[in-house]
């Protein structure tokens, strides 16, 4: 076509910190990138809709003291997006898949914020899967109420300034703004999002289905998050039947990013305790 | 047939909010408690007028559209208005341009709504189908990555629901209906003329192609609107046929009056509102996640960073004029550009051209849309001055004689047994006491020939 530039693939750029080179492995023809690293305890965590490709401070915390493993949903970083998958139902299966392919018969599960929604009804499938289930400022729960702040609609700028509370660390993670490939690169990573979570932003249904999880849980929520409601982890904590709410004092949205050490012990300490 | 047709296009804005610099947007964000309805009622009405007088002024065809949640466009039900305007209308084609078909649960209920409207205006319909903005989106719970897939699936759908005998199944990957059966159809067949919007995308531009639609370029600058044309053009010859001009409509707001300074004059604030005010759209609205794939976003943004193209919002008065996102000027510059234009893109049809825009006055907009009825639609005609819709033969007959003379009467009359009774009555008669029971008056009733 000779009248637009066109470019038939976009590659995934590498983030200037913290980038590694994850692992791949096929599941269900998805070639699914994730880095694992550390012993003991295995322990999985489902990121957010955003800061990927990245083997960040917290993730170091965490292999020290477990099996620390950090697979990257379809459509985020290096895991390409399939046409088919549609629902949290597809990427549930598909992690199910995954644990299985690389060995795991039962995990501590960890997720965050859009993670937390994912790790959640994978829960809800799986229960006895699970040795332990971790929800950080996790969605997917209607909250009547407080519908909450909708994340499509925001400017990449007020995006950012609502994840943090610590505009120091915030200035640590802002991208690049002449990155044009990153620029890219995150609008595609929020439709993903968007493919999952545009509507509803809930699952009714993981209120009655989540009734059934016999393991121990801990809902993480942040005292100063402007994102999601902190109704939201109470109502998980509600939800789960043993679960206990902690909710961490002067953090934002982004605990894995401002409080990286403090998330990371409480995370391992509740992972060994469950382990026993 | 003419050299252009020119089609009245109304956007039937709301324009009663803050200026530009005070708000995010003029969509999704803007608060609906600035829409007060007692206002709104005048400008509908006046709107509807204005199209209405397209008609008696010559014009080629009327056209409305489908937006949500902005002040931009008040139309969610595009079809509403055109309902309206083949009541108020006698011969000039409507078009519809066009219903956002992946927003609707069932794409059926536009394949109905325009066969209705086909039928009740004796086939005057133009249907067009477009995807909606971005910002239409953010109004549904349709995900915006699914509306590439729910377009191509609707079209598939309306399209078959029009053309083959129902009933029939539809399964799609969007949509399932047991029973596809749409009563009415429509008048012209196989179907309404499909216009489809667009913003000159590959894949739009080959879908058109593919079908043999017609294309009509959204606000666009001279150079992007003849690159689109032409990607067009080429597509169709890919595929081993010459593209006719009137599958080529450009969408350029014209406003003419006595001088060139005098058009300017009336005209400025009114045009710029529509680009400055009325799209003013942040990205994150414009562009919802999935709404464009990747490498479309990609490639999209690529040609803004090379400052190719630049957000309508921020463009002056100036640069709309200079590359010719709008036409104003005296009868003999609007001639001149219009001409030169046309020339340039290849176009057999301009959208907005002498049609209403922006917060402009009703008055100024009879105005404009008289004397560009008068001074610069003549240009572009045979001798006769006539729009080319009038010198073919109407779609449908237009009075109750001429479809007895030409349809005679129902293959099937209207028949029924009535209670107690053993045969079959024509309704036609059904009122004839004799009909009923022919032992009345105790002798056989004189049955007519004709009736079953």
């Amino acid at each position: 076509m000779s009248y637009i530039d066109v470019v038939d693939k976009v590659d995934v750029p590498k983030p200037p910190k913290y980038y590694t080179p994850p692992g791949f492995e096929t599941v269900m023809g998805v070639p699914v990138a994730y880095r694992r690293e550390g012993a003991g305890e295995a322990t999985v965590l489902l990121h957010g809709a955003g800061f990927t490709r990245m083997w960040i401070p917290f993730y170091a915390m965490m292999a020290e003291q477990v099996d620390f493993i950090a697979p990257e949903s379809p459509g985020f970083g290096e895991t390409p997006l399939p046409g088919w998958l549609r629902s949290f139902d597809d990427l549930t299966i598909l992690y199910d898949q995954l644990f299985d392919q690389l060995g795991l018969e039962r995990i501590h599960l960890v997720g965050f914020s859009m993670g937390g929604w994912a790790a959640a009804e994978f829960a809800a499938f799986y229960p006895r899967r699970l040795k332990s289930l971790t929800l950080i400022t996790p969605v997917g729960l209607r909250l009547p109420d407080e519908p909450g702040v909708d994340i499509f609609q925001l400017a990449p700028a007020e995006l950012m300034d609502r994840l943090f509370k610590d505009k120091d660390v915030m200035m640590q993670w802002l991208p690049d703004p002449e990155n044009f490939d990153e620029g890219i690169h995150l609008y595609s990573e929020f439709s993903a999002a968007a493919r999952l979570m545009w509507a509803p932003r809930y699952n009714l249904a993981l209120e009655r289905r989540l009734k059934r999880l016999a393991c121990p849980a801990l809902v993480v929520g942040a005292e100063e998050d402007r994102l999601v409601p902190n109704a939201m982890s109470d109502k998980y904590a509600e939800v789960l039947p043993a679960a206990r709410l902690v909710r961490l004092a002067g953090t934002g949205h982004e605990p894995l990013l401002e409080r990286p050490q403090e998330l990371a012990r409480l995370i391992t300490d509740f992972v060994q305790e469950a382990a026993k | 047939m003419n050299k252009l047709r020119f089609y009245a296009f109304h956007l039937m804005p709301y324009p009663y909010f803050p200026p530009a610099e005070e708000i995010q947007s003029s969509w999704v964000s803007l608060p609906n408690s600035h829409y007060d309805p007692h206002r709104g009622r005048v400008l509908y009405n006046e709107y509807i007028d204005q199209l209405v007088a397209a008609e008696s002024y010559g014009y080629d065809g009327v056209g409305v559209n489908e937006h949500h949640a902005n002040f931009y466009g008040t139309m969610p039900s595009p079809n509403i208005i055109a309902a309206m305007l083949v009541q108020r209308t006698k011969h000039i084609p409507i078009g519809v341009i066009g219903n956002a078909i992946p927003l609707h649960g069932n794409p059926l209920r536009v394949a109905e709504e325009i066969a209705m409207l086909d039928v009740i205006s004796g086939g005057r319909i133009i249907s067009g189908f477009v995807r909606g903005i971005g910002c239409e989106y953010f109004n549904n719970p349709v995900p915006p990555a699914d509306s590439t897939e729910r377009f191509a699936e609707a079209h598939d759908l309306i399209i078959k629901a029009w053309t083959d005998d129902g009933p029939f199944t539809w399964q799609g990957d969007h949509f399932y209906i047991p029973n596809v059966n749409i009563i009415p159809r429509p008048i012209q067949q196989p179907h309404p003329p499909i216009w489809i919007p667009g913003q000159g995308s590959l894949e739009t531009l080959q879908f058109i192609a593919r079908h043999r639609y017609t294309y009509m370029m959204v606000f666009s600058p001279l150079w992007f609107t003849k690159m689109a044309f032409d990607g067009l053009r080429e597509e169709c010859a890919r595929l081993g046929y010459e593209a006719d001009k009137n599958m080529f409509n450009a969408c350029v707001p014209t406003y003419v009056a006595e001088t060139d300074a005098q058009a300017h004059r009336e005209a400025k604030a009114h045009l710029s509102w529509v680009f400055n005010t009325g799209l003013k759209i942040p990205d994150q609205f414009f562009f919802p996640p999935g709404y464009m794939s990747t490498k479309s976003f990609r490639n999209f943004m690529g040609q803004l960073m090379k400052g190719k193209v630049k957000p309508q919002a921020q463009l002056s008065y100036d640069e709309l004029l200079a590359d010719r996102y709008i036409i104003v000027g005296s009868p003999e510059t609007v001639k001149n550009q219009l001409g030169e234009y046309v020339e340039t893109v290849g176009a057999g049809g301009m959208i907005g051209a002498g049609s209403p825009f922006g917060p402009m006055p009703n008055w100024m907009v009879m105005k404009n849309m008289q004397m560009y009825a008068e001074e610069v639609i003549p240009e572009f005609r045979e001798a006769d001055g006539l729009p080319d819709y009038m010198r073919t033969a109407a779609n449908s007959p237009r009075s109750h004689a001429e479809l007895a003379a030409r349809y005679g009467r129902p293959p099937e009359a209207a028949r029924s047994r009535v209670t107690g009774g053993d045969q079959l009555i024509d309704h036609r008669l059904a009122h004839v006491a004799e009909v009923i029971d022919p032992t009345l008056d105790g002798r056989e009733a004189e049955r007519p020939a004709s009736a079953g």
